[in-house]
């Protein structure tokens, strides 16, 4: 479904380039969880960013090589053409839920206007439907909630309402960019479930990004590690747990706590 | 919500009172008695002067006036004008309507002008950020008589266009009076456009940096509900803020712009007064244009906490 | 990762610094040299009245005949003379009450920035017209307004700084070693807080001449016959219909007086990288 070939990301500033991501090539098959593990600064989140075209506000990105997505190069569309594939077919949820939603608007409302924008629905309907949402990712008496400021909801419960707009307009393939790194190690368990669920009942994608092959285990099938801006290592899951070959993996997967073993104080 | 409006009403009752004083201490600062002033021009004798003193209560102790000045202040009575005799609250409020009819009209253009300038230079950036902000300093450093002086000096006589200068009253003509009000309110709008185009900008630029704008972009939403919903509704409360701040500035600029265009408001009133040394008149208008600003500072505070859920949270 | 690289800005800031003292010498150089440096003697009356410019009168003449130059570098001594003045004073009032009120907080500081409100919620320029005209429109009056209506604006910026800066590691250390309080606030925390105050005290010094020029337009300036921007242009407005160039001249010399001051705020603020507030 997804088929990226020598992309490139390059940061431009004051003339200056900066490439952060050194034509790299993956492919995720629809349906499938791939995860995509790397330090800060390893590329790993600007990877995820190519694939929806979204450049940090007020830099300038310029991007390389192919992203194939069902057969259509994303880079070659407009950026009008690309507002009609972000949200719709495939949706992202980012790191820190504290400072995702918009603090002047209801939960309700920012779910209504996707809604509205891609499913054409009427202000009803997307209501209806946005409830539903909130029903689906766990958020209790949904209907009253809907009408509710962002800052009325704890973190772990924004990463919820986040987690519906990401899925709202069922889209193809989700991002899901360190969904849990700023959230209780109780509710990233939680979230970590319901992405697992929701995958699973909407028949989604998964781009898992983190820095930590804790997060990743037992979520998803396949992994490429990344460091630098390249691809270091990739395979399946398994096998990259039970003999890493690149250094670089075999340090980040000392860095994760066993079930079982414990750390001399 | 409610026992944060009283807590900001309390907190200015002293600053009121400190106001008062002030207003009341001015007069007496006078050289010379006031009672000459109040006698006007004409050279009076001893026994008027006398007279004019038991009239005006001025053989009583001092805080013993400013307590019957504060009494009546607060009945709605400002003393009499020794020009015209007639009491000050009278002659004062059909002119105070003016001056508040063209003070907002000033605030409006100049929030119109700086949130669009503000907003062209935070999103465009480049070359058009560049041209806002010099345009801005050069602004900045034009004085609000001087546009009004120029802008008498270009339409007046390059473009004579009828009327333009008459002050047409409200209820005589609503909409030529609100035409006859355009340019004053113009050259007294435009040095305050500065101050909310440059907060705009900053507001806008923060915003933006945002995850929340990102987020609104990853939902693929249209570039115009992104500025509309997600921009300009959470930088405009900063913006509004500035807006309301900025009153103190507008009003003392009424004076010179009325002055100017000849516009019968309370700049123009205060004008005349101290050229007749109409004490009363001038000390009714001090306190009245600072009860007036510091009243919209608190409404602009209470107004932030409703706008800004966040603030009324922390 | 939005904001410029510091360099830069502080390249333009030393730019605009160094435009903004080119453009303050010029202010000086009136100041100092005033009536010298003028052609006539700006009382000086001619037959040739309202006249356009001329190779005998640069900007032309007003409607007695006085040379429009020789009254605009005179008139400029005057405006800027007061200016200068009224805003040392403001800085030194400002100095002291923000210093004291910041450094010794508690009651002090409650008392002294009560007072100061209340001069704040007056609208300034309404304040200054009518302590003006209480006191009577003469040089030394306008002078100490000025410095009055300004002063709250100056405490409050010496005062922010203060209050944090107090607290910081080497003036506590300063305190451990026994060295005075007066010591201290002169030697440790008035270094510390002198960006800001440079940069408020160049933005107003942009809005006194804005006050000076304004009361003198109103003609509660010096009394004639000392020419003065303020009153010039008021003057040139009678005659706007005969003679619309004389306008120009008082116009262009207050706007570039205050376009200097807001180039110089603008310039430290980016050199000496001040928050914008």
């Amino acid at each position: 479904m997804l088929e990226v070939r020598d992309l490139t990301a390059e940061f431009i500033r004051e003339g200056e380039v900066l490439r952060v991501v050194q034509r790299i090539g993956f492919d995720i098959a629809a349906g499938e969880a791939v995860g995509f593990v790397g330090e800060s600064g390893s590329g790993k989140s600007v990877t995820a960013r190519a694939v929806m075209r979204l450049a940090p506000e007020g830099s300038s990105i310029r991007w390389g090589g192919r992203i194939l997505f069902k057969g259509q190069d994303l880079l070659a569309l407009s950026e009008r053409e690309m507002t009609d594939v972000r949200g719709r077919r495939i949706a992202m949820v980012f790191q820190d839920p504290m400072a995702s939603l918009n603090p002047v608007m209801t939960v309700g409302q920012q779910i209504d206007d996707m809604l509205m924008r891609h499913m054409s629905l009427s202000g009803a309907q997307a209501r209806k439907r946005t409830v539903e949402l909130l029903g689906l990712v766990g958020i209790r008496d949904p209907e009253h909630r809907a009408d509710d400021y962002p800052h009325q909801f704890s973190g772990g419960m924004r990463q919820r309402v986040l987690i519906a707009i990401a899925v709202s307009c069922e889209p193809d393939l989700l991002i899901a960019d360190e969904p849990t790194t700023a959230l209780d190690v109780t509710v990233q368990a939680q979230i970590l479930r319901l992405l697992m669920r929701l995958r699973r009942e909407l028949g989604m994608a998964l781009m898992l990004i983190t820095h930590d092959f804790g997060v990743i285990a037992g979520m998803v099938e396949r992994v490429y590690v990344m460091n630098n801006g390249e691809i270091v290592e990739s395979g399946a899951i398994d096998t990259l747990f039970a003999a890493p070959k690149h250094p670089y993996t075999q340090a980040l997967l000392a860095a994760v706590p066993r079930i079982g073993t414990r750390r001399s104080a | 919500m409610i026992r944060m409006v009283l807590v900001r009403l309390a907190l200015t009752i002293p600053i009121l009172l400190g106001v008062s004083i002030v207003a009341f201490g001015l007069m007496r600062m006078l050289p010379g008695d006031f009672a000459e002033a109040a006698a006007g021009t004409t050279s009076v004798s001893a026994e008027v002067l006398a007279t004019t003193r038991a009239q005006l209560g001025l053989d009583r102790p001092l805080w013993e006036q400013y307590g019957i000045w504060l009494k009546g202040v607060l009945t709605g009575d400002l003393g009499r004008s020794f020009a015209t005799k007639r009491p000050v609250t009278t002659e004062l409020l059909p002119r105070l309507a003016v001056t508040a009819e063209l003070t907002l009209m000033a605030g409006l253009i100049a929030m119109i002008i700086g949130v669009a300038t503000g907003l062209a230079s935070a999103r465009l950036r480049g070359r058009t950020d560049w041209l806002v902000r010099g345009w801005n300093s050069l602004l900045l450093a034009v004085p609000n008589f001087v546009v009004a002086t120029l802008i008498v000096l270009v339409f007046g006589l390059y473009f004579p266009m009828i009327g333009i200068f008459n002050y047409v009253p409200f209820a005589k003509d609503p909409i030529g009076n609100i035409a006859s009000l355009l340019l004053p309110a113009l050259s007294l709008g435009l040095t305050v456009s500065v101050t909310i185009s440059e907060n705009t900008r900053a507001a806008v630029l923060e915003v933006s940096s945002q995850d929340y704008v990102m987020v609104a972009r990853a939902k693929g939403l249209l570039a115009r509900t992104i500025l509309g919903n997600y921009l300009v509704r959470n930088a405009l409360t900063p913006v509004i803020t500035v807006t309301g701040l900025q009153l103190a500035a507008l009003l003392g600029g009424s004076i010179l712009i009325e002055t100017i265009f000849t516009i019968p408001g309370m700049g123009q009133y205060l004008f005349d007064s101290v050229t007749r040394r109409d004490y009363p008149v001038i000390q009714a208008i001090v306190l009245v244009s600072s009860t007036i600003v510091l009243l919209t500072n608190v409404l602009v505070d209470i107004a932030y906490a409703r706008v800004d859920a966040r603030v009324s949270y922390e | 990762m939005s904001d410029a690289p510091a360099p830069k800005k502080h390249h333009r800031g030393q730019t605009m610094v160094f435009i903004g003292l080119a453009m303050l010498a010029v202010l000086l150089l009136i100041v100092v040299f005033g009536p010298s440096i003028a052609p006539y003697s700006p009382s000086k009356t001619s037959p040739n009245s309202l006249d356009g410019p001329t190779a005998m009168h640069w900007l032309g003449t007003d409607s007695i005949g006085r040379d429009l130059l020789s009254r605009l570098i005179v008139g400029g001594r005057g405006t800027l003379f007061i200016t200068f003045v009224a805003v040392a004073l403001a800085l030194a009032a400002g100095l002291v009450l923000g210093l004291t009120s910041g450094y010794m907080g508690g009651k002090v500081d409650l008392i002294v920035m009560r007072i100061l409100d209340v001069i704040f919620a007056f609208p300034v320029f309404l304040l200054a017209i009518a302590v003006v005209a209480a006191l009577g429109p003469t040089v030394r009056n306008l002078i100490l307004t000025i410095a009055i209506v300004y002063t709250p604006a100056m405490a409050r910026v010496v005062r922010g700084p203060v209050l944090s800066v107090k607290r910081w590691d080497h003036v506590e250390a300063a305190r451990s070693v026994g060295v005075g309080e007066f010591a201290i606030a002169i030697r440790h925390v008035l270094p510390m807080v002198i960006s800001p105050i440079l940069v408020q005290t160049s933005l107003i010094l942009a809005n006194t001449i804005f006050t000076v020029t304004a009361l003198s337009f109103l003609g509660l300036g010096p009394p004639p016959p000392d020419p003065n921007w303020g009153s010039m242009l008021a003057e040139a407005r009678q005659f706007m219909e005969l003679a619309p160039l004389t306008v120009i001249g008082p116009a262009v010399a207050i706007i570039f007086a205050s376009l200097t001051f807001i180039v110089l705020a603008n310039g430290l603020r980016e050199l000496l990288d001040v928050g914008s507030r």
